[in-house]
Parts: C-alpha cells; structure tokens; sequence
C-alpha cells in the first residue's frame, strides 16, 4: 500500500513538473552532448523537464515555422544567427531583453558586439547567442611534417598570408609520375561558405549603404577572382570534376580546407588523424572569415511560469557553454572562452581567435534567395564558364529583382 | 426494394472510410492549393494573405527559373520516356523468349525498384563520385579520363536519367512481360502459317495486342518523368547550375524555402496543366492507333 502511495505522489510530483520543449537541428554528436547538458538542468531543476526534438536543419526550419505559424511551436528553440531575420519577419520569436543582466548574471558586456548585433532588432534582443562557429583552417599535421613545414618546437606552421598559403598548397602537394595528385595542397569545399569568408577580406559586402544589392562590388569580385584564379589559372586546386573536399581531407588526400569549427567532432571519429586549425589566411587586405551563429530563442507568447521555466532553461544552456564546446563550438560568452578548459580545446581555441574579425552574413530575411544567386555565380566562375564580375554582375541583377518584389509586397 | 436500398447502405458503408480519405486527403489539398494559386501568401512576409488574381500565374512565366525548371523538367521526360519503353519492352521479349531461368531474371530486373529512390540515388551518387566512384575507377582501369558524370551540366541529365532508368525499368518490364503472355498464341501460329517473317508478327501482332498496355506504361512513365525530384535532389541538389533543377524542385524550394506558398502552388498548377497536356496528347495519339 505504502508502495502504491508512493507511485501515486510521485505521479502527481512528475504532472506538477512544468514541461519544456526544445528544438534543434543538432543531428549530429553536438545533438549528444547537448542531450547530457539538458539531463544535468533537469536533475538541478525539479520543477521543470525539458524534451528536446532534434531533426536536421532543412526540416526543422519548416517545421518550426508551420508550428509556430499555428501557435503550436516549440517553447524554446535553435535559430542560426543567419535565419533570424526571416523567422523574425514572421513574428514567432520573443523579445528576451530581460535574460540579460543581474537576473541571471548574463551581461552583454560578455559578448562582443557583432555577435551581439544579429540579435538586435532596435531595442529589442530576440535572442541569446550560445556559439560563434567561424569558418577556419584545418591542417593536417602529418602531410605540414613531411613538407617540413614545422617551427623549431616540432609544431606545424599554417600559413597566415596569401603568399604562405599559395607556397604551403605547393609545398604539401604530392605529383605521381603521371602527373595525377597523390595530394592536394587544399581544396575548396562548400563553395559559398569559402567565397562568403574570404569576402570580408577583400571588403566585400552584399548590400549598399542603402540597401540595395551590391552582389558586384568589387571586393566580392576580388573574392571570386582568386577562388577562380587558384583552379582555373594556377591550377593549384581539383577542378569541381574530381573536387574531393572535405572527404579528401578525411583521407588525407588534401592537406588543407577551410571549414567550420563544428567539423572537428567528425575528425573525432577517425582513427590516427591529426588535425590542427588556424584562422583563414589573410589573402586579401584585411583579416576575416565568416560566421554564424545558434541563437536560444523563446516563443512569443509565452507569459507567466512558461516564461520564467524558460528563461531559467535558456540561461542554464549559457552558462553551460563548455560543455557545448566540447562538442565542437565556440562559446559565445567571452569569460567562457577566456577560462583555462576551452584553452585546453586546441582546435576550437585556435577558431575562437577568429572571432574579433568575423563577418556574419548580411541581415536580411531573403538571405536563402541571395545565396541561391551566390552558390550560381560562384560555381559559374569555379567552372570557368564566366570571369567573376560576370557571375556576381547576373546574380546581383536577379536578387535585386527578388528584393524589388519582395519590398512592393511588404509595402501593400 | 427495401433489400436494394439496404444493400446500397451496405456498399456505402464499406466505401466510406477510403472516400473519407480521398475527400479529406486529396480532394481537400486540391482545392486549399486551388486557392492558394491565386494568393499572396508568404508565411514570413508582414502583409496578411490576399487574394492576387492571376499574379502569381503571371509571375512564374516571367521567372527565368520557372522556364529553366521546365525546360529541365521537359528534357528529364523526354530522355527518359522513350528510352524506358524500348529497353523495357526489349527485356520483355526477351523474358518471353527464355525458356529456363526466367523466374530469377525477372526477380533480378525488378530487384532496383523495390529500393526507395533516396536509396537508390545514394548507390549511384557514389558509382558517380568524380574522385572515388565504381565508374570512373572502371574508366580508369581501362585507361580512359574521369568523366564529369554530375558535375558538367551536359552530362548530369543523362548519368540521372541512366540511374532513373536502373530504378524504374523493372516495373515497365514487368507489365510489358505480363502484356506479351496475354497474347494468343493462335495468332502467331496462324500468320506463321500464312508465311509471316518474324518481322511481320512483331508488327501486325505482337504490337496491336500489347498497345493498351503500352499506352498505360507511356502515359504512367511520363507522369513519373514530370515529378522529377527525389533523384535530383539527392544526385546533384539540382545542379550543376541549375541543370537539374526540375519543376517539382522548384516547388519545393518556393515553399519551403522561401516559404512563398501562393506562388509555389501556381507553380503546381502550371506543372499540372503540362502534364495534363502531355497525357492527353499521348493518349489520344496511341488511342486512336489502337482503335
């Protein structure tokens, strides 16, 4: 009987419990890691569960905006910096000014303002950033040592310029006999994440100062040319035939490629790799690479115990960004990245010094549409079917079509 | 009387549950996409839906996408049509004419399409792969150059359409093989013994008999060709620029990217009027063949 008694007010303690739902597209190890975060606030905080769903990304943003759309959506869930305008533009996503400051000890000073400034919407903040994922350099440490490209401590030397990059993909390039690449120097891999990171260095931008598509600029051009340039003309890189990427870095097949800080839990998998990460080399004036970032969102209308359950919830994942960082992420929150455990993450502290330098893509809810005329424009120039002021000249005329649309629909 | 009427209740009553589906699954998505067609309805926009007359119709024949999409819609049919219905009926005969083993061919022909087509796209995306793939291995060794199977926009339709064709071949084949045993042996056996060649049994036979049969296949076969997406999608994302990009890709990037749900159902509709024309014009051409 006392057995019975106890399962009934155990039920009654579970039904009491506030239940939080959490979205993502964490598919991957990160959605692990981020499953013992949310069983550690649980175990702290009786009063509330938190589910998560995880589901990639292309689903979960459908998903979460039909929900939302229906008011049935998710108490809290993942935005990339990058999606906000749009989700935003839909009206779902709460303002959550109040997370930061003495309430939780979340201080926007901990945050540089360019990670900051995606979430800003005027005076409100519509979100908590949890990482800045750059894009970055990996290495693979055995193929700089047999190209001897080691400093006196026996560590490998990635290159910082334009000029060490185009000697190092030289130096670690190994020709067959017949002419066939036993190695490659480097590879491009995602093509618009690599045109979008060297873009900023070349002071490119996608928009004037008035708003309107400036896909053409010349710094874009720059950017573009030399992607062209480095597998068309110095054909120092695969043709996009026998591009081999990131699989050909896993195979070491490719010395180095720029990727995202989130690939190291891949390189985990693999037995006897050893990579090493730098910032994207300085090819053009200035430094810089491109970035995104997970913003913790709530839902709109939520009020009361919901609310407050979340916020709790929200600010938990924040202080909890190490653990998130294992994962393969840079912290958002400076004092994290600052502390001597994220030091100890070789590679994602060598993609954290990227972070004062970061561009994050251009705030605008038709960012699909304009990397739609990117990705073209690019693979156009990569492909040697037009010079890059070309390419970028067609794409900016056609995204400036949709924004033209767009803003006369907006205007009724 | 009173037993009719019952017995009408009674077929209603077992009809019920699939006509309750039909009307809530496809008759109701019909007409909500009906409407829709003629909506400005963008889930992210600021402006509530309202009704645009024949804007969004009028906009996608002025989308230079639209027109790509169709194009590559068009040709994905075009090659892929034709080519079935020869290899398959090609396969038929020749399953016809097996005397052993036939059980195991067919079961063999047939084996690729009982993989789902995100399946079957992931195989070939490897036998395709420019650095480490089956075919370009194969070439290798017989001293010829990589080939560009997905990554030139001339040769990516057709390494689609030859996967399509792996995947889908069994079953025309099989209904092809099912239409060939239906005719009656007397017809051949008569015309041989007025001196037809083989050629003429083939034509004046074998053809006429197995022609509605072969209708369906066409007319299935080209509704197939139309909705082009899962191959694409998973071969080359639609690529290289924009190559394969067929029309059903283009709906789905509409509204589920750009989250534009008007537009991307008049798009729909646009597909559906193609392929209505295609069929009809199929159907009527080999109708009046076969009468």
């Amino acid at each position: 009987m006392l057995a019975g008694l106890k399962a009934i007010s155990n039920g009654a303690a579970s039904s009491a419990k506030l239940h939080l739902n959490f979205w993502n597209g964490w598919t991957g190890p990160d959605g692990v890691a981020m499953l013992d975060v949310i069983r550690e606030f649980n175990r702290e905080n009786p009063d509330i569960e938190v589910s998560m769903q995880r589901m990639d990304w292309d689903t979960y943003y459908n998903k979460l905006m039909v929900s939302a759309m229906s008011h049935r959506g998710p108490e809290v869930f993942v935005i990339h910096a990058s999606s906000l305008p749009r989700m935003v533009r839909a009206g779902f996503v709460a303002d959550v000014s109040d997370l930061y400051g003495s309430k939780f000890g979340i201080n926007k000073s901990d945050f540089e303002p360019k990670v900051l400034a995606p979430v800003q919407y005027g005076s409100k903040t519509v979100g908590l950033p949890l990482d800045v994922h750059p894009q970055g350099l990996y290495c693979d440490v055995d193929l700089f040592k047999k190209a001897g490209l080691t400093n006196p401590d026996g560590t490998i030397r990635p290159p910082r310029t334009g000029e060490e990059f185009i000697r190092d993909i030289k130096a670690t390039q190994e020709i067959a006999a017949n002419g066939d690449h036993d190695v490659w120097g480097f590879c491009w891999t995602m093509w618009r994440f690599n045109f979008m990171s060297l873009a900023p260095q070349f002071n490119g931008r996608y928009f004037d100062q008035n708003g309107n598509p400036d896909l053409a600029n010349p710094g874009n051009v720059a950017a573009l040319s030399f992607m062209g340039d480095l597998m068309n003309r110095q054909k120092l890189i695969p043709t996009p035939e026998s591009s081999t990427g990131w699989t050909g870095f896993r195979q070491k097949k490719v010395a180095m490629v720029l990727e995202g800080v989130y690939m190291v839990g891949d390189l985990k998998t693999l037995d006897d790799f050893h990579p090493a990460a730098a910032s994207v080399p300085q090819i053009g004036p200035n430094p810089g690479t491109l970035a995104d970032s997970h913003c913790l969102c709530l839902r709109a209308d939520l009020t009361g115990k919901e609310r407050e359950a979340a916020e709790r919830f929200v600010a938990f994942l924040s202080q909890h960004s190490i653990a998130w960082a294992k994962a393969g992420q840079v912290p958002a929150r400076i004092s994290i990245r600052s502390s001597p455990e994220f030091e100890a993450l070789p590679i994602q502290y060598a993609f954290s010094k990227e972070v004062p330098f970061v561009s994050f893509p251009p705030k605008t809810p038709l960012l699909f549409e304009m990397t739609q005329e990117i990705d073209l424009a690019v693979e156009k120039v990569l492909r040697g079917r037009a010079t890059a002021k070309e390419a970028l000249d067609v794409a900016n005329q056609n995204f400036t079509q949709v924004v033209l649309r767009d803003r006369q629909e907006n205007a009724r | 009387m009173r037993s009719f009427g019952s017995q009408r209740f009674t077929s209603y009553l077992f009809l019920a549950p699939y006509g309750l589906s039909f009307l809530v699954f496809i008759v109701a998505p019909i007409l909500v996409a009906l409407s829709l067609a003629f909506t400005q309805l963008d889930l992210t926009s600021r402006v509530p839906s309202h009704l645009v007359g024949l804007d969004n119709f009028s906009e996608a024949l002025h989308d230079p996408y639209f027109g790509q999409a169709a194009v590559a819609t068009l040709r994905f049919t075009i090659l892929i049509v034709p080519s079935l219905i020869v290899l398959a009926f090609g396969l038929a005969i020749g399953l016809q004419a097996m005397s052993f083993g036939r059980n195991a061919v067919r079961g063999l022909i047939f084996l690729p399409g009982m993989f789902n087509v995100v399946v079957a796209s992931l195989i070939w995306r490897w036998f395709y792969d420019g650095e480490f793939g089956l075919f370009n291995f194969l070439l290798k060794k017989v001293g010829l150059p990589h080939a560009p199977w997905l990554s030139d926009k001339s040769w990516a339709m057709p390494s689609i359409v030859a996967m399509s064709l792996w995947w889908g071949l069994g079953g025309a084949t099989i209904i092809l093989f099912a239409a060939l045993q239906q005719v009656p042996t007397h017809l051949y056996e008569a015309a041989m013994l007025d001196g037809a060649t083989s050629r003429g049994l083939f034509a004046n036979i074998t053809l006429p008999q197995v022609r509605p049969v072969l209708l369906f296949v066409v007319v299935t076969s080209t509704i197939g060709g139309f909705q082009l997406f899962g191959q694409s999608f998973i071969l080359t994302s639609g690529g290289p620029e924009r190559s394969t990009t067929g029309l059903v890709m283009l709906i789905y990037d509409t509204a589920f990217h750009k989250y534009r749900l008007g537009y991307a159902s008049a798009i729909s509709w646009l597909l559906f009027a193609m392929i209505a024309a295609f069929v009809l014009l199929q159907f009527f051409g080999l109708r009046r063949s076969v009468d």
